[in-house]
């Protein structure tokens, strides 16, 4: 897993963005280094599967170049922005296929993980194996139904109409626990374990 | 912050929502610093997420692919050029507001090391027969490629807007001032300001060149987008030349046959600048 970006890496990336804006070949092949792999990694868990993400991520980059002018760092982060792009594609593709959710993709994440579907290098520095634990763990203080409803709206295609009618709960509990997921995971995240 | 204002923030981090809502929000990010800071934060808390998840690499040939298709001439996206002024000038607001957004992001983080390397920039005017040259000295600026680009941007965007700024003087655009390039010899990227120039005939199209007038070497530098518009602001870049001779440097606009294939040299007229100096 790529190290998460600080503040230079964050202006840095911007400024690739703004050169892509008006052209600039270099700067997307060096945005694509950055993101190709956690973009391709974002689609493989949206869609479960290898082929259909290497083509939405050729999708999204061939969006993300085209609306590099538009981009505003005022708005957004440049991997948010990406991300987003990212996943509005992917979620445009399983409505249109209606697609087996994401919650039980076709290849066990597990497997993915290990690369014994497909072969794929893994990569993970013992940095980065760090910043998974921690993760985890903050993932594991936040309460199960909002964690549940995060992931659901993060990763997979369902509405929050949907996701409603998945959880048995009305439309604005889901609001609420889509809220205290993300807000529980950032305590978790800026306080440590408890 | 209330738990409303809270929740805005979520579910606009996470895309979740509508076109309307989105716009609401987002005049709200501009006067609202608390309220951007927390989008920051919550967008770092969502990158987190999925970089978390478990990682693969795209396949080798994917960025061919990538670039072929954003490479072919149907596709809307820029390529070496931008496709109308309005929207240059309105990018190197982007460039601009940088700054406003590292504000936010972090403030220490503009402390950069600045090599004191010296360098400068060029301004080339393209009146024919008459080729202006100025250099601008910058010294003890950052070298990176980012740095370098959003100073020069900036530098294009200040003097197409306030032409007088400009360090030297240039003829009246209906008296031969017809345009005038700036640029980078370090980044072999620059901007060419044209301020009058003839919709291109029917199956031409214009090229723009560099030319080393100590070696007579010509390098291309893109073509200009197609448009009905006789003045703009256009980005170009040219494959670095070792042997370039920085205090030389032409740049010259033809009219080539848009039929043809890759032109590595000019063949068509010279509609703007002087090929021979």
């Amino acid at each position: 897993m790529p190290p998460a970006p600080n503040s230079d890496t964050v202006i840095e990336e911007a400024c690739l963005i703004a050169r892509m804006g008006v052209g600039d070949r270099e700067a997307f092949r060096e945005l694509y280094s950055r993101y190709s792999a956690p973009l391709f990694s974002l689609a493989v868990r949206m869609v479960g599967d290898f082929g259909q993400a290497e083509e939405l991520v050729q999708d999204t980059f061939v969006k993300i170049w085209r609306n590099a002018s538009t981009f505003d760092p005022r708005k957004s982060r440049p991997f948010t922005w990406s991300v987003t792009i990212t996943r509005r594609t992917c979620i445009d593709h399983l409505r249109k296929r209606k697609h087996q959710p994401a919650t039980t993709p076709l290849v066990p994440e597990e497997a993915l993980a290990q690369g014994l579907a497909t072969g794929e290098t893994i990569r993970r520095s013992a940095e980065s194996r760090e910043d998974i634990e921690r993760l985890k763990g903050a993932l594991s203080e936040v309460p199960r139904n909002p964690r549940r409803a995060l992931e659901l709206v993060l990763f997979t295609e369902l509405t929050q109409s949907e996701i409603a009618e998945r959880l048995e709960q009305p439309a604005g509990t889901v609001k609420s626990w889509i809220r205290r997921g993300l807000i529980d995971l950032r305590k978790a995240l800026t306080e440590g374990p408890p | 912050m209330n738990a409303q204002t809270e929740e805005l923030a979520c579910l606009y981090v996470l895309d979740q929502l509508s076109p309307g809502e989105r716009a609401a929000f987002e005049a709200r990010l501009d006067n609202d610093a608390p309220l951007a800071a927390l989008v920051l934060e919550l967008e770092s808390i969502l990158e987190e997420r999925v970089r978390e998840l478990p990682q693969h690499e795209a396949p080798r040939e994917l960025l061919a692919r990538v670039e072929a298709r954003i490479g072919r001439r149907a596709d809307p996206g820029p390529e070496r050029a931008v496709p109308a002024p309005w929207a240059a000038i309105a990018r190197w607001g982007i460039a601009a507001v940088i700054a406003v957004a590292v504000s936010i992001i972090a403030v220490q983080n503009l402390r950069r090391p600045a090599p004191p390397a010296d360098r400068s920039l060029l301004i080339v005017g393209l009146e024919p027969h008459q080729s202006t040259l100025a250099e601008l000295p910058i010294t003890g600026q950052p070298q990176s490629a980012d740095a370098r680009f959003v100073q020069l941007a900036s530098l294009a965007e200040q003097y197409w807007e306030r032409p007088e700024d400009l360090p030297v003087k240039m003829a009246p655009a209906d008296h031969g001032g017809r345009g005038y390039a700036l640029f980078d010899p370090g980044s072999n990227q620059g901007f060419i300001a044209i301020r009058h120039l003839p919709t291109a005939e029917d199956g031409k199209r214009y090229h723009l060149w560099v030319l080393d007038t100590s070696t007579g070497q010509i390098r291309e530098a893109g073509v200009l987008p197609a448009s009905d518009q006789a003045r703009g602001l256009y980005f170009f870049s040219v494959a670095p030349d070792a042997a370039a001779n920085p205090g030389r440097l032409g740049f010259f606009v033809t009219a080539e046959d848009s039929t043809a294939k890759a032109t590595d040299k000019p063949r068509g007229k010279v509609v703007l600048g002087d090929r021979a100096f």
